[in-house]
């Protein structure tokens, strides 16, 4: 991957995964509430919550970074206009 | 309560029974409508996460009561943000350690997942003194920090026939050994007495005030005993100046004759009043 790749490979080269928070959420919302967890299953709840967060913050940033991004015309006309 | 709830709560513990599965799945389904949302998916681990910190606890603080206990662990109880089951924990520290639930702990929509403690001592700072309300003894302890004020001096005088001028002046500030950790028996009450008006007790119960910013507790065992003991002692104070007033109605001028040389010297001195 290099700094001047276009944006299109460089979403390519991304790892295409769900935030691994929902995941668990359905993990632990499947599960019986009276089985509780243990202490090393609580930690890795919070682990994966810690990742799953900054994946959050991650993407609102982006995606402010995105809305303050100047708008520029292109030379063609896009497919179905 | 629906007619599943009811025939739920009156099954055999330890199953999980139509009504209760009914309830899950219902959660589950609610869940599932939003559960590609990243952010309530964070939430919804970090409160399941919690909820079963709580039923942990429960397990270990009281486990005759989680063993026969027919409360849902799906339904939302009295607070909404927690299933019926841990709304029995809330009740059961309520009950038997310390009040939680009383005081500023009465919105349904409240969260509990960090708590505040009621104040049990008197506010100085922005309570009106009501000399009828307050036990005596701690009238004699406020004496110290309203000195110009001869309001207190009225009363007792009225009540008991005392002489602000028969005493020794009281100083502006104490003298160290009030303040001192260990007491001797005859010195404890006195030193007691002042420090709880003080709030210098070490015991949050007593300590802290309506006027500042409320100290918040978690959910660990440590805290929760701590809390517990600490609530005890805080009574063990109040039961303390029941017998302080005993005395001064016994002898308001020889107790009030002690607890100022206390104040002044730190010692106890044995002497005449003047007259």
């Amino acid at each position: 991957m290099h700094s001047d790749d276009s944006p299109l490979i460089l979403l390519r080269v991304e790892d295409e995964q769900i935030n691994p928070a929902i995941i668990l959420a359905d993990n632990l919302m499947r599960r019986p509430a009276e089985r509780l967890l243990t202490v090393e299953e609580i930690e890795g709840a919070e682990n994966i919550l810690t990742i799953g967060t900054q994946e959050v913050e991650a993407i609102e940033s982006h995606r402010k970074a995105f809305l303050k991004t100047l708008p520029s015309a292109v030379d063609y006309i896009p497919v179905g206009f | 309560m629906t007619g599943l709830a009811l025939k739920a709560s009156k099954n055999a513990k330890g199953s999980t029974f139509f009504g209760e599965r009914l309830v899950r799945s219902l959660e589950y389904l609610r869940f599932k409508a939003r559960s590609h949302n990243a952010v309530y998916a964070c939430e919804t681990v970090s409160r399941i996460v919690s909820e079963q910190h709580k039923y942990r606890l429960y397990m270990e603080m009281f486990p005759k009561e989680w063993e026969r206990s027919t409360k849902s662990l799906y339904e939302a109880g009295h607070f909404k943000a927690y299933s019926e089951r841990t709304n029995e924990f809330f009740q059961l520290v309520n009950d038997k350690c310390f009040p939680l639930l009383e005081y500023w702990h009465d919105d349904p929509d409240f969260e509990l997942d960090r708590f505040a403690i009621p104040p049990m001592n008197f506010d100085l700072c922005c309570e009106e003194i009501d000399f009828a309300n307050l036990r005596v003894s701690y009238l004699a302890g406020l004496m110290f920090y309203f000195v110009d004020d001869d309001e207190i001096w009225t009363y007792f005088s009225e009540k008991y026939g005392v002489d602000k001028g028969a005493f020794p002046p009281i100083k502006a500030s104490s003298h160290a050994n009030v303040w001192r950790e260990r007491q001797k028996p005859m010195l404890r009450p006195y030193s007691d007495l002042i420090r709880l008006v003080d709030h210098s007790t070490g015991n949050p119960w007593l300590d802290i005030t309506n006027c500042q910013y409320s100290e918040y507790f978690e959910w660990d065992k440590k805290t929760i005993d701590w809390l517990t003991e600490t609530y005890r002692n805080a009574n063990q104070y109040f039961k303390n100046l029941e017998e302080l007033d005993e005395r001064i109605e016994e002898d308001a001028q020889a107790f009030l004759f002690e607890l100022i040389s206390f104040w002044n010297t730190g010692m106890i001195e044995s002497g005449h009043i003047k007259q």
